[in-house]
């Protein structure tokens, strides 16, 4: 290739991913030359400062049309600046969180979890930001391999370690199950860039291999339904989230997911588009009853093995599998309110589960525990803190005047728009109901039980920041959803999504 | 005046807030946050109220959010169903204020409760002021949980987290129905609002199918809420909460809101006959249902719980027989007088700290203003001539007839019969006779407790009257005025009212000779009444009959009911909830921790669905 094709690129439009990136090398380099006994706790600001910028220069090129580098390896459109959004607010509360958690303690490894989430966040941008197979897959490999040494950081803790060996290895699995889809694709169609394996699925001629066609969807899905922790794939998430540090924790359940929805959408939707399915029907169309199939189990174990958790992050472990359910459900009935749906729900569910997390850093390390218990009479001990964890709850719950109201409803919404699916309609709102029970559990520990321990839980400047801000969000979402609804309509133009750089 | 009707909600919402900042150095000075900021709402409403006596009807509201290419408001419409309704709401919610500041005294919790109350008053409120469904609904959940902090308010007793945690969980499960038929109509209208809807309906867009099913999944929403069969269970154990609470929302507002719902939604139940005889034949089996599981408590909180089900059944019976303003006149005449009920309960509770009647006893003496008051109420729900629940259910009862459902009303006669019986076996075990407590010294309550179950006590008496066939029909008059109410006919059959009478008169007649007569002479009868004892031979064998057959039958009917409510009703209930233990605990089995089972579980998933397509995709045919 030409150094002027090269240079004629708009490398400018790589900004965010760039100042991760630089971030990340400079926390590296920081982290390895900074004195043994130094604290590395002051990094999370420098951190945080590299996603801030990344934000500022996100939204500075809100304006930007489609932008294509090197044959879509690196694609900037609608879908990838809305999504991308979130990967960074994120990210950035979780850097937040983390300066907070465990500051007290002597730990050594507290910059390297810095830079690999740095990491993490920059395959996950990448996954947001491609339109090529190849890409794809680096970016969605950067982001596990990053996640796997997160994971079991706390070397000498025995959980977090059995968290990151259970992790590294059902990643494996998944990896080789995703790159087994992705090949019989490839070897369909001959190609790489999603735009034209989109035209070549589109072409008569693959219609001598149509079983084998919806077998490359089904594999692929179920590969990448390792990072949403979805049935099939969902077993590894409550010893992982158990195991792994709770930022860690945090970072997996949101951003993790997130992506892991993010690839799902773009790679399965643009490529497969216009394929034909084994009958008449459409690709899309024929596989529909096995998505929402998938999608229904999802909140069925989900919600009802919550019900049985006395320990607070496994609890939240299964509530995570069934909110991934849920937003698998506009998906799986490919609505036209699919976008809207999914992403503010997914920006919803970033501030109620962030939130969640907060609180549940600072009770846990305050009791020492993380059994439910130590949440017992919170509300005397500290209303504040229980107030925020009743409204972060409750929005999970989806209960009404709450972010989680809105993205249900949307949901719910979509699942009905496009026809009969009343039947996963009808499981969704039946194990929402389930899960009242586990969630009102948490609050009647705060609310309805004496305290077991005395003393307030005092809330350090970096989680209050987070908990502030989730709970601020998720009201402000749930009571005037327009405001980011109205944002989401007037920055992204999703036409862009399925058509191809000209 | 209208446009300012949007601030009536916000004032208890703005208590709720400032008890939450300010609450714990306000200490008992809470009350007097809560009582204010309830008395500007009860004057406003009434303004309301008055105003929309002449004036037109009054909607305001702006986009809230945009789904797709609809758009969906949000603000505040006065007609004069929700204008009726706020002032009873905020009537009962300021008395109940004022009530509390007596009966909670002394409670270190003072500020939270009435925070509490101010959410729950923010939330009912709102709910009667929504323009549509999804406001509605989102405001009927709000109101859910307020009521679910204050069931749960003695949080200390783990009979009253259960019922709390009860109490949320079965309304919720009505309120799925009430989810889903609001999506469904929304899809099929493209609206939320009910204006919207009721054209949709008028004008035949709908199918008639689709019409009787979202109807019916939105009475679901109200059973859960009014406390109607199948999902009544929550209602009585929901009396572990404080009384006041008891009063304000398991009498006379919130379980009043599943009516409402009805009554408001009600061109759509008025487009489905097959929709109106579910409300009707659900409302009257339940009215006799509870009236009879009634007659045999023995916690004096738990005789008015069931009895609110079954009043809350007769509204449901006159929804559903075409009675919509005999409807809306019980709900506003049952609000008065049992809230009344409930607040002199509570008053005799505060006497003698029990709620077991059994050791209750000779109290009219003791408690000069509760026990006339008590006597009122009642006396009115009784159906006790001229009193207001005379005239609203005489009206319910003339409307199932001309209905023509004549099972149902010969069911809503025997429930009268039963209602006064148990009202009145009520007052003469706890009032009459000798006192069987351990209390040593029984006061009656300060004033600040007495004064509102006085104004509640006037209106329990004159409440009738706007609604009379021979005073004046001005309810019918003021409902009639909204485009949606239909009326209902004013010429009732006067020997409807005379039956009713003579059966309610028989109920207080029969309480009195087995709970009261003991105490009386053995010669009152016939002293009295001459006549009767003539026919009544002997007393002794007029006791074996008494007791045979009322006694025993009423004991037997009411115990067989209790039967099928305990292990049927509770039973379906159970095993759905253990069922869905068994699943939990047979998922959580597979998780054991060993990671080759959860990628074995991961490779089945995909070989299974993979198999399945093939098959199902005729691979190998």
């Amino acid at each position: 290739m030409e150094l002027e094709t090269i240079r004629s690129y708009d490398w400018g439009i790589m900004a965010p991913e760039l100042i991760i990136l630089g971030a990340a090398t400079i926390l590296s380099l920081a982290d390895l030359l900074m004195p043994k006994k130094a604290s590395r706790r002051y990094l999370a600001i420098f951190a945080f400062l590299g996603v801030a910028c990344a934000l500022v220069a996100l939204f500075m090129q809100l304006d930007n049309g489609v932008i294509s580098i090197l044959a879509d390896t690196y694609r900037f459109d609608s879908f990838s600046k809305a999504f991308k959004l979130l990967f960074l607010i994120g990210t950035g509360l979780i850097l937040l969180l983390a300066f907070d958690d465990r500051k007290g303690e002597r730990d050594e490894y507290r910059g390297e979890f810095y830079y690999l989430l740095l990491t993490a966040l920059l395959g996950a941008m990448m996954m947001a930001s491609s339109a090529d197979m190849i890409t794809l897959f680096v970016g969605l490999e950067l982001l596990s391999l990053s996640s796997y040494i997160m994971a079991g950081l706390r070397k000498r803790d025995r959980q977090s370690n059995e968290a990151a060996f259970k992790y590294v290895v059902n990643g494996g699995i998944s990896t080789a199950i995703t790159l087994f889809g992705m090949s019989y694709i490839f070897g369909l169609t001959g190609e790489t860039n999603l735009y034209a394996i989109q035209n070549a699925l589109g072409d008569p001629t693959i219609l001598q291999n149509q079983f084998l066609l919806v077998f490359a969807f089904l594999i692929t899905f179920v590969g990448l339904s390792f990072k949403i922790a979805t049935v099939p794939f969902q077993m590894w998430a409550p010893d992982v989230y158990h195991g792994a540090p709770i930022p860690v924790t945090a970072f997996l359940s949101v951003v993790s997911k997130a992506a892991g929805f993010v690839i799902m959408i773009r790679f399965l939707l643009v490529t497969f588009i216009a394929a034909p399915g084994v009958a008449e029907k459409p690709l899309l169309q024929e596989v529909q009853p096995y998505l929402a199939i998938l999608a229904g189990a999802s909140m069925i174990i989900g919600n009802l093995i919550a019900l049985r958790q006395r320990n607070i992050k496994r609890m939240f472990a299964y509530s995570s599998i069934a909110q991934a359910g849920y937003i698998l459900v506009p998906f799986a009935v490919i609505s036209g309110l699919m976008f809207e749906a999914v992403w503010f729900y997914l920006l919803a569910y970033l501030f109620m589960n962030i939130g969640v997390f907060a609180i549940i850093q600072l009770v846990t390390a305050k009791s020492g525990s993380t059994d439910i218990s130590s949440f017992a009479g919170l509300y005397r001990r500290s209303p504040w803190i229980a107030v925020c964890m009743t409204i972060f709850v409750l929005s999970l719950a989806g209960f009404p005047a709450t972010a989680g109201f809105i993205g249900k409803f949307g949901i719910f919404m979509s699942a009905l728009s496009t026809g009969a699916h009343y039947w996963l309609a009808g499981i969704m709102i039946a194990t929402t109901v389930v899960s009242y029970f586990y969630y009102f559990n948490v609050i009647g520990q705060m609310f309805f039980r004496s305290e077991e321990e005395a003393g307030k839980v005092s809330i350090p400047g970096g989680v209050l920041t987070v908990t502030a801000v989730c709970v601020i969000s998720t009201l402000v979402l749930g009571i005037l959803p327009h405001t980011a609804l109205e944002f989401f309509y007037n920055q992204f133009d999703l036409s862009q999504f399925f058509t191809p750089t000209k | 005046m209208m446009q300012y009707a949007w601030l009536i909600p916000l004032m208890p919402l703005l208590s709720f807030i400032l008890l939450l900042l300010l609450g714990k150095k306000l200490k008992e000075a809470s009350a007097y946050v809560g009582i204010w900021l309830t008395a500007v709402p009860l004057v406003m409403s009434f303004i309301v109220f008055f105003g929309q006596w002449g004036g037109e009807s009054y909607k305001a509201e702006g986009t809230w959010l945009t789904i797709g290419h609809a758009v969906i408001t949000f603000g505040i419409e006065i007609n004069p169903l929700n204008s009726l309704m706020l002032v009873i709401v905020s009537l009962v919610s300021f008395l109940v204020h004022l009530y509390s500041k007596g009966y909670m005294n002394g409670d270190e919790r003072v500020p939270v409760f009435f925070a509490y109350l101010g959410l729950f008053t923010f939330a009912m409120l709102g709910l009667v002021m929504s323009p549509n469904l999804l406001q509605l609904y989102m405001f009927w959940e709000l109101v859910g949980l307020g009521s679910f902090l204050l069931i749960g308010y003695y949080y200390f007793k783990p009979e009253a987290r259960q019922a709390a945690k009860k109490a949320f969980i079965m309304t919720r499960i009505g309120d799925v129905g009430l989810f889903i038929g609001m999506i469904l109509l929304f899809w099929q209208v493209g609206s939320f609002e009910f204006d919207d809807i009721f054209k949709a309906v008028a004008s035949h867009e709908m199918t008639h199918a689709m019409i009787t099913l979202t109807a019916i999944l939105i009475f679901v929403g109200a059973i859960g809420k009014s406390g109607q069969l199948p999902l009544h269970t929550w209602l009585p154990d929901a009396m572990e909460g404080p009384t006041p609470v008891s009063a304000l929302i398991h009498a006379a507002t919130m379980v009043a809101a599943g009516v409402y719902l009805v009554a408001t939604m009600y061109p759509l139940f008025a487009a489905s006959t097959a929709a109106l005889t579910t409300v009707a034949v659900v409302g009257g089996v339940t009215a006799i249902f509870a009236a009879s599981i009634g007659l045999m408590q023995k916690d004096i909180k738990r005789v008015l719980a069931y009895s609110t089900v079954s009043q809350l059944g007769y509204m449901m019976l006159a929804l559903g027989s075409g009675g919509y303003v005999a409807g809306v006149f019980h709900l506003t005449t049952h609000a008065f007088f049992k809230a009344l009920l409930f607040l002199a309960a509570g008053s005799v509770i505060h006497a003698v700290h029990t709620q077991d009647i059994e050791k209750m006893g000779g109290l009219y003496r003791k408690l000069k203003r509760t026990g006339p008051l008590f006597l009122i109420g009642a006396l009115a729900i009784s159906g006790f001539p001229l009193l207001s629940g005379f005239f609203s259910k005489d009206q319910i009862l003339a409307a199932t007839y001309e209905d023509g459902r004549f099972g149902l009303f010969w069911l809503a006669i025997i429930a009268a019969f039963f209602t006064a019986f148990y009202m009145f076996r009520l007052f003469f075990m706890v009032f009459t006779g000798e006192f069987r407590g351990a209390a040593k010294e029984v006061h009656e309550s300060p004033g600040v407790m007495t004064f509102p179950m006085i104004v509640l006590g006037i209106l329990a008496v004159l409440a009738g009257y706007v609604n009379t066939s021979w005073f004046g029909t001005f309810l019918s008059d003021y409902l009639g005025k909204g485009e949606v109410a239909p009326l209902a006919s004013n010429h009732e059959p006067i020997w409807i009212s005379v039956v009713a009478t003579l059966v309610s008169l028989l109920g207080i007649f029969m309480a009195y000779l087995i709970y009261k007569k003991g105490s009386l002479s053995r010669d009152w009868l016939s002293r009295h009444l001459p006549s009767l004892s003539s026919v009544v031979y002997n007393k002794y064998y007029i006791d074996e009959v008494y007791h045979a057959v009322i006694v025993r039958g009423v004991r037997a009917f009411s115990y067989g009911w209790s039967l099928i409510d305990r292990y049927i009703v509770e039973g379906i209930v159970n095993g759905a909830v253990a069922l869905v233990h068994w699943l939990a605990k047979l998922g959580s089995k597979c998780q054991n921790g060993q990671v080759q089972t959860y990628g074995a579980v991961a490779f089945v998933g995909l070989v299974l669905l993979l198999l399945i397509f093939a098959v199902s995709g005729g691979y190998f045919s």
